[in-house]
């Protein structure tokens, strides 16, 4: 009885121990919602949206995006300064522990910069998205017409502010 | 003399009075007249200008009897110029016929740099058939976006790949039929508000 209880405390011990090392951070943050906008003929720029839901207990970070639709991708956001719509590259969207991060319209933005073809509905955008940790999510993008969708942001009559972009 | 002095107290207040009334001002008029150039707290007063378009020239003065929306913008914006021009797009196929035939709008780009005409007709007929695309030179559109208080500025981007981008204010100003600035909406304005302005000022009111 004593010599069972020697070897299957530790063995519970290590398997314990083994699962809670076994989640990586990669798990934890999680892609829903993504889309692309599409664009007229000629635009060389596009955005991409997505909710990232950090399901984790340690804040991370995007810090990194790619795709092969375009030469370049960038992290962006647009902040309202000066009566003005400034849109800035950042170089890091902050995912904190059990929170939901949300680009979308006049936003946080995963940006596309020279699109290597028009983008149009019924198409999808492959995406990679890179962490603080070094994890790589692999999203899908649906290719959207945004005239669908009901603006997400700002009141009507009235020019408020832009939400503080995280990280920034 | 100490009987004097009540009436001399009346009189001294007596003229205080008269000079808090009559001369006194709350702030030096300097300073007042600076307020005045501010611009912030004078209302824009619109009128007319004239650019190009891939159809040759457009004045706003040749628009007169129609609903003009105009939006300042530009074609590198990704997200909220064709956010705004998606909305306005709706907003226009909330009219009828006969309404949008008294309807024009215009996409003024402030990046004369790169949009051509050619690129704005292909860019606005995207979102409508019915948006036109015009600009002019650098200055033709200063003087333009001066008119209607819409502010824009060229910021390079180093370290990114677009190059520069142009904050710009993201208002859609809305003409009436006599040619006069009647009303400013915010950026994404939803398109039946933006449809019911429309019909607010083909009726008049």
């Amino acid at each position: 009885m004593q010599k069972s209880f020697a070897i299957a405390v530790p063995m519970f011990a290590l398997i314990l121990g083994l699962s809670a090392h076994g989640a990586r951070a990669g798990d934890a943050v999680t892609v829903t919602d993504a889309y692309a906008r599409a664009v007229p003929p000629g635009q060389p720029n596009s955005a991409v949206f997505m909710q990232l839901h950090n399901g984790g207990d340690e804040d991370r970070a995007l810090v990194a995006a790619a795709s092969a639709a375009s030469d370049v991708v960038e992290l962006h956001t647009h902040r309202m300064q000066d009566g003005m719509m400034q849109m800035r590259k950042i170089e890091r969207i902050d995912l904190p522990a059990g929170e939901t991060v949300t680009l979308k319209p006049g936003g946080l933005h995963v940006m596309l910069i020279g699109l290597k073809q028009p983008l149009q509905p019924g198409e999808a955008v492959a995406v990679t998205l890179t962490l603080d940790d070094g994890a790589e999510l692999a999203v899908t993008a649906p290719v959207r017409e945004i005239a669908a969708m009901p603006p997400m942001h700002g009141q009507p009559g009235s020019g408020q502010p832009m939400p503080q972009p995280a990280g920034h | 003399m100490k009987k004097l002095l009540p009436y001399a107290a009346v009189a001294l207040l007596s003229v205080l009075l008269v000079w808090q009334i009559w001369f006194w001002q709350p702030v030096p008029d300097t300073a007042t007249a600076a307020h005045r150039q501010l611009g912030l707290a004078a209302k824009p007063a619109g009128g007319d200008f004239r650019l190009q378009s891939w159809r040759g020239p457009v004045a706003l003065a040749d628009l007169r009897g129609k609903v003009v929306l105009i939006y300042f913008g530009y074609t590198w914006c990704p997200d909220i110029c064709p956010t705004n021009l998606a909305i306005i797009s709706l907003a226009l196929k909330q009219l009828t016929p006969a309404e949008r035939a008294q309807v024009q709008v215009l996409f003024v780009s402030v990046d004369p740099e790169r949009d051509t005409v050619e690129r704005l007709k292909t860019f606005a007929e995207y979102f409508d058939p019915d948006i036109l695309g015009v600009t002019g030179s650098a200055d033709e559109v200063a003087a333009a976006a001066r008119l209607y208080g819409a502010a824009y500025r060229r910021s390079e981007q180093a370290g990114s790949a677009m190059g520069y981008a142009v904050d710009h204010s993201a208002y859609t100003y809305v003409i009436g039929r006599d040619g006069r600035l009647a009303q400013t909406l915010a950026h994404a304005t939803p398109a039946e508000r933006i449809a019911t302005v429309i019909r607010e000022q083909l009726a008049g009111t």
